[in-house]
Protein backbone atom coordinates (compact mmCIF):
# COMPACT_ATOMS: atom_id res chain seq x y z
CA UNK A 1 0.00 0.00 0.00
CA UNK A 2 1.63 3.21 -1.10
CA UNK A 3 0.96 6.09 1.61
CA UNK A 4 -0.70 9.29 -0.30
CA UNK A 5 2.79 11.94 -0.52
CA UNK A 6 0.73 14.84 0.54
CA UNK A 7 -1.09 13.52 3.60
CA UNK A 8 2.32 12.28 4.86
CA UNK A 9 3.90 15.57 3.96
CA UNK A 10 1.38 17.20 5.61
CA UNK A 11 0.75 15.70 8.72
CA UNK A 12 4.95 15.18 9.21
CA UNK A 13 5.03 19.25 8.72
CA UNK A 14 2.94 19.62 11.61
CA UNK A 15 3.85 17.05 13.86
CA UNK A 16 7.31 18.42 13.12
CA UNK A 17 6.66 22.18 13.92
CA UNK A 18 4.17 21.09 17.10
CA UNK A 19 7.03 18.71 18.44
CA UNK A 20 10.00 21.44 17.75
CA UNK A 21 8.10 24.36 19.23
CA UNK A 22 7.18 22.64 22.36
CA UNK A 23 10.89 20.65 22.77
CA UNK A 24 13.12 23.39 20.88
CA UNK A 25 12.00 26.65 20.60
CA UNK A 26 9.66 27.32 23.80
CA UNK A 27 7.09 30.02 22.48
CA UNK A 28 4.61 28.25 24.87
CA UNK A 29 1.85 29.42 22.17
CA UNK A 30 0.12 26.27 23.29
CA UNK A 31 -0.57 27.36 26.84
CA UNK A 32 -1.83 30.78 25.46
CA UNK A 33 -5.51 31.68 26.13
CA UNK A 34 -4.70 34.16 22.46
CA UNK A 35 -3.37 31.42 20.38
CA UNK A 36 -6.60 29.05 21.02
CA UNK A 37 -8.39 32.37 20.03
CA UNK A 38 -6.43 32.74 16.75
CA UNK A 39 -6.88 29.17 15.81
CA UNK A 40 -10.95 29.60 16.39
CA UNK A 41 -11.01 32.44 14.26
CA UNK A 42 -8.39 31.08 11.64
CA UNK A 43 -10.17 27.89 11.12
CA UNK A 44 -13.64 29.42 10.69
CA UNK A 45 -11.78 31.51 7.84
CA UNK A 46 -9.69 29.19 6.19
CA UNK A 47 -12.98 26.52 5.71
CA UNK A 48 -14.59 29.51 3.87
CA UNK A 49 -10.91 30.58 1.77
CA UNK A 50 -9.81 26.97 1.73
CA UNK A 51 -13.37 26.21 0.81
CA UNK A 52 -13.24 28.18 -2.18
CA UNK A 53 -9.95 27.71 -3.42
CA UNK A 54 -10.92 23.92 -3.45
CA UNK A 55 -14.36 24.03 -4.48
CA UNK A 56 -14.64 21.09 -6.67
CA UNK A 57 -17.44 22.88 -9.13
CA UNK A 58 -14.86 25.51 -10.50
CA UNK A 59 -11.69 24.39 -8.17
CA UNK A 60 -8.65 26.83 -8.25
CA UNK A 61 -6.37 24.23 -7.38
CA UNK A 62 -6.75 20.34 -8.42
CA UNK A 63 -5.09 17.71 -6.06
CA UNK A 64 -4.31 14.42 -8.03
CA UNK A 65 -6.11 11.94 -6.27
CA UNK A 66 -3.43 9.53 -5.33
CA UNK A 67 -1.19 11.78 -3.66
CA UNK A 68 -3.75 12.12 -0.64
CA UNK A 69 -6.63 10.81 0.97
CA UNK A 70 -10.43 11.23 -0.87
CA UNK A 71 -11.50 12.79 2.60
CA UNK A 72 -12.65 16.21 1.90
CA UNK A 73 -14.56 18.12 4.93
CA UNK A 74 -16.43 20.72 4.74
CA UNK A 75 -17.09 21.50 1.30
CA UNK A 76 -14.27 20.30 -1.17
CA UNK A 77 -11.48 20.92 1.53
CA UNK A 78 -8.49 18.16 1.44
CA UNK A 79 -8.42 16.81 4.90
CA UNK A 80 -4.16 17.37 4.69
CA UNK A 81 -4.76 20.99 3.59
CA UNK A 82 -5.83 21.48 7.89
CA UNK A 83 -2.29 20.01 8.36
CA UNK A 84 -0.46 22.14 6.09
CA UNK A 85 -2.24 25.40 7.36
CA UNK A 86 -1.72 24.10 11.10
CA UNK A 87 2.50 24.45 9.86
CA UNK A 88 2.44 27.35 8.19
CA UNK A 89 0.39 29.29 10.95
CA UNK A 90 1.82 27.71 13.96
CA UNK A 91 5.58 28.06 12.76
CA UNK A 92 5.21 31.79 11.79
CA UNK A 93 2.91 32.50 15.30
CA UNK A 94 6.02 31.22 17.29
CA UNK A 95 8.87 33.05 15.35
CA UNK A 96 6.66 36.25 16.42
CA UNK A 97 6.44 35.31 19.86
CA UNK A 98 10.24 34.62 20.11
CA UNK A 99 11.32 37.18 17.72
CA UNK A 100 9.33 39.67 20.37
CA UNK A 101 10.12 37.75 23.11
CA UNK A 102 14.32 38.41 22.52
CA UNK A 103 13.55 41.86 21.90
CA UNK A 104 11.38 42.31 25.11
CA UNK A 105 14.99 40.27 26.57
CA UNK A 106 17.54 43.09 25.30
CA UNK A 107 15.44 46.00 27.09
CA UNK A 108 15.82 44.24 30.22
CA UNK A 109 19.42 43.75 29.64
CA UNK A 110 19.76 47.33 28.77
CA UNK A 111 18.94 48.50 32.29
CA UNK B 1 -11.24 39.08 -14.82
CA UNK B 2 -11.39 35.44 -14.52
CA UNK B 3 -7.58 35.02 -14.01
CA UNK B 4 -7.54 36.99 -10.83
CA UNK B 5 -9.68 35.03 -9.20
CA UNK B 6 -7.13 33.69 -7.01
CA UNK B 7 -5.46 37.22 -6.23
CA UNK B 8 -8.58 38.62 -5.59
CA UNK B 9 -9.19 36.34 -3.08
CA UNK B 10 -5.86 37.42 -1.19
CA UNK B 11 -6.53 40.92 -1.57
CA UNK B 12 -10.05 40.16 0.23
CA UNK B 13 -8.61 38.53 3.20
CA UNK B 14 -5.35 41.32 3.55
CA UNK B 15 -8.30 44.12 3.48
CA UNK B 16 -10.78 42.49 5.35
CA UNK B 17 -8.26 42.23 8.08
CA UNK B 18 -6.30 45.50 7.75
CA UNK B 19 -8.97 47.27 10.37
CA UNK B 20 -7.46 44.94 13.39
CA UNK B 21 -4.28 46.94 12.88
CA UNK B 22 -5.76 50.00 13.27
CA UNK B 23 -9.32 49.03 15.25
CA UNK B 24 -7.63 46.80 17.72
CA UNK B 25 -4.57 47.78 18.04
CA UNK B 26 -2.70 45.03 16.57
CA UNK B 27 0.22 46.58 15.61
CA UNK B 28 1.74 43.99 13.51
CA UNK B 29 2.51 45.80 9.85
CA UNK B 30 3.62 48.43 12.32
CA UNK B 31 6.55 46.39 13.52
CA UNK B 32 7.78 45.26 10.04
CA UNK B 33 11.32 44.17 11.51
CA UNK B 34 9.77 41.78 13.34
CA UNK B 35 6.92 40.95 10.44
CA UNK B 36 9.66 39.87 8.02
CA UNK B 37 11.70 37.69 11.11
CA UNK B 38 8.51 35.82 11.67
CA UNK B 39 7.59 35.61 7.88
CA UNK B 40 10.63 34.71 6.05
CA UNK B 41 11.88 31.22 7.04
CA UNK B 42 8.34 29.67 6.51
CA UNK B 43 7.51 31.35 3.29
CA UNK B 44 10.78 30.01 2.26
CA UNK B 45 9.98 26.67 3.22
CA UNK B 46 6.66 26.35 1.86
CA UNK B 47 7.25 27.62 -1.55
CA UNK B 48 9.39 24.99 -1.86
CA UNK B 49 7.44 22.58 -0.47
CA UNK B 50 5.01 24.31 -3.20
CA UNK B 51 7.87 23.69 -5.91
CA UNK B 52 8.54 20.21 -4.87
CA UNK B 53 4.46 19.05 -4.72
CA UNK B 54 4.34 20.61 -8.27
CA UNK B 55 7.03 18.99 -9.45
CA UNK B 56 6.09 15.74 -8.41
CA UNK B 57 2.01 16.82 -9.14
CA UNK B 58 1.20 16.69 -5.84
CA UNK B 59 -1.25 19.79 -7.26
CA UNK B 60 -1.83 21.87 -10.19
CA UNK B 61 -3.50 25.65 -10.66
CA UNK B 62 -6.34 25.95 -12.56
CA UNK B 63 -5.34 28.46 -15.71
CA UNK B 64 -8.44 29.84 -15.94
CA UNK B 65 -8.58 31.55 -12.17
CA UNK B 66 -4.54 32.69 -11.94
CA UNK B 67 -2.51 34.75 -13.82
CA UNK B 68 0.11 32.93 -15.43
CA UNK B 69 2.76 34.80 -14.23
CA UNK B 70 4.43 32.56 -12.57
CA UNK B 71 8.04 32.28 -10.17
CA UNK B 72 10.49 29.52 -11.11
CA UNK B 73 10.08 25.99 -10.73
CA UNK B 74 6.29 26.76 -11.95
CA UNK B 75 5.12 28.54 -8.79
CA UNK B 76 2.28 31.48 -9.67
CA UNK B 77 2.72 34.12 -8.03
CA UNK B 78 -0.59 33.74 -6.57
CA UNK B 79 1.39 31.23 -3.92
CA UNK B 80 3.88 33.45 -2.76
CA UNK B 81 1.05 36.53 -2.10
CA UNK B 82 -0.49 33.12 -0.15
CA UNK B 83 2.21 32.43 1.58
CA UNK B 84 2.40 36.20 2.71
CA UNK B 85 -1.21 37.20 3.45
CA UNK B 86 -2.34 34.32 5.24
CA UNK B 87 0.18 34.24 8.22
CA UNK B 88 -0.51 38.10 8.29
CA UNK B 89 -4.21 37.71 8.67
CA UNK B 90 -2.95 34.85 11.65
CA UNK B 91 -0.76 37.23 13.25
CA UNK B 92 -3.07 39.99 13.21
CA UNK B 93 -5.37 37.95 14.95
CA UNK B 94 -3.32 36.83 17.26
CA UNK B 95 -2.87 40.38 18.52
CA UNK B 96 -6.29 41.02 18.59
CA UNK B 97 -6.94 38.36 20.41
CA UNK B 98 -4.09 39.09 22.83
CA UNK B 99 -5.52 42.97 23.05
CA UNK B 100 -9.09 41.57 23.55
CA UNK B 101 -8.30 39.23 26.07
CA UNK B 102 -6.45 41.25 27.86
CA UNK B 103 -8.49 43.89 28.35
CA UNK B 104 -11.44 41.93 29.37
CA UNK B 105 -9.50 40.44 32.10
CA UNK B 106 -9.35 43.47 33.63
CA UNK B 107 -5.33 43.47 34.13
CA UNK B 108 -4.71 46.22 31.58
CA UNK B 109 -3.12 44.76 28.37
CA UNK B 110 -0.79 42.19 30.70
CA UNK B 111 -2.38 38.91 28.73
CA UNK B 112 -1.19 39.96 25.64
CA UNK B 113 1.54 39.50 23.42
CA UNK B 114 4.54 41.79 24.11
CA UNK B 115 2.68 43.35 26.98
CA UNK B 116 6.43 42.62 28.22
CA UNK B 117 7.91 45.37 25.93
CA UNK B 118 4.98 47.72 26.92
CA UNK B 119 5.91 47.14 30.36
CA UNK B 120 9.64 47.99 29.56
CA UNK B 121 8.56 50.87 27.94
CA UNK B 122 6.46 52.25 30.40
CA UNK B 123 10.10 51.55 32.82
CA UNK B 124 12.39 52.29 30.35
CA UNK B 125 10.66 55.34 28.41
CA UNK B 126 9.69 55.31 24.91
CA UNK B 127 13.34 55.20 23.94
CA UNK B 128 14.38 51.62 24.94
CA UNK B 129 10.86 50.24 23.92
CA UNK B 130 12.32 49.36 20.09
CA UNK B 131 15.59 48.79 20.15
CA UNK B 132 17.50 48.10 16.77
CA UNK B 133 15.35 50.58 14.82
Amino acid sequence: MNVPEYSAAAVGAAVAVAVLDVKRWRSGLFRMPAYWCTIGICLFFMVLVNGWLTKLSAPIVRYAADEKTPWRFPFDIPVEDYFFGFALLHWVLARWVLLGRSRAHRVGAAR
Amino acid sequence: MDRYQYLLLMAACAFGTLPLEFVFRARVYRRPRRLLGALALPLGAFLLWDAVAIARHHWRFNGRYVTGWELPFSVPVEELVFFVVIPICALLTFETCGYVLGRTRGRDDAGRPGARVRRARAVLGPDTAEPGR
